[in-house]
């Protein structure tokens, strides 16, 4: 048989040891590739919005701006001046159904 | 069970990660949305939103005022921009159908009226309307269209629209399918 049948498969052994994937490098491509990190995009989206969280959160960028001048804000600025509160105030039900969801997905993926 | 919790909040530990870039994206989005809105001025400029609460709370007290209380005591409503209207519309102009002098607020009546008659009232739009009705109607008792049976005309009717359908048996020629 041809030596070059059992040559190693590329990326060569050097470059393995820097690129193997994390687990949460795995999990995420998974999703992507599934298209299930949309699915779930659109479903907290739509979740945040009926819980009101958007408007708060339109409403605090609104405050900021205002207390700025409308044309001294940079995007940066503004997501700077909502990510913390944002985070925090996400309900605790949508972010239960949204990781129960990645939960069950990964799951079925047969992790 | 106590395992089972276990295991979850251990993987939510591995799972939020992929919450917060979740939560992350929908975040910049929020901000550009804003940042746009701000840049083109499509939100009501700022100052003009505490201009209109002022003038708003200012309204308010105009209402509440007693002096200017307004359906029961007086004819006329002061709206909020300090105006008064009657209760009916009373510029007058010409009717453009039959030339008469006109109150606006009775024109839409006076319209019904004036271009449903040639001499008595809706005669000649009933008349159209009814025949209308006969023409187009489905496989009624009443039909003129005799010399075909029942079932067939039922069956084209059910087929295609009533328009088509009409059409054709009227010509006396009929297709069948």
């Amino acid at each position: 048989m041809r030596h070059s049948v059992n040559r190693p498969p590329t990326p060569d052994a050097a470059e393995d040891q820097e690129n193997v994937p994390t687990l949460q490098e795995i999990i995420n491509i998974k999703l992507i590739e599934s298209g299930e990190k949309e699915r779930l995009m659109e479903l907290l989206r739509e979740r945040l919005t009926e819980c009101g969280w958007k408007d708060e959160m339109k409403t605090l960028c609104r405050a900021f701006i205002k207390k700025k001048g409308r044309n001294n804000v940079t995007v940066d600025e503004l997501v700077h001046v909502i990510t913390p509160k944002g985070r925090a105030s996400v309900p605790d039900s949508v972010k239960g159904e949204l990781l129960q969801r990645i939960r069950t997905f990964l799951n079925s993926a047969a992790l | 069970m106590s395992a089972s919790r276990e295991d979850n909040t251990s993987s939510d530990a591995q799972l939020s990660p992929h919450f917060r870039d979740l939560l992350d994206s929908i975040i910049v989005d929020i901000a550009s949305e804003c940042h746009r809105i701000a840049k083109l001025g499509l939100d009501r400029n700022l100052e003009d939103e505490e201009e209109e609460l002022r003038l708003s709370t200012q309204a308010r007290v105009r209402a509440a005022d007693p002096s200017n209380s307004g359906e029961t005591n007086s004819k006329y409503v002061v709206d909020i921009f300090g105006q008064t209207h009657p209760p009916v519309a009373n510029e007058i102009f010409d009717c453009m159908n039959c030339g008469r002098s006109i109150m606006a607020g009775r024109f839409a009546t006076h319209l019904e009226k004036c271009m449903g008659k040639g001499r008595k009232a809706r005669s000649k739009a009933a008349r159209s309307s009814t025949a209308a009705q006969n023409r187009y109607s489905r496989g009624s008792p009443a039909s003129t269209y005799s010399p075909y049976s029942n079932s067939t005309s039922k069956n084209r009717l059910s087929n295609g629209s009533t328009g088509v359908a009409g059409e054709e048996l009227s010509n006396g020629t009929s297709e069948e399918p």
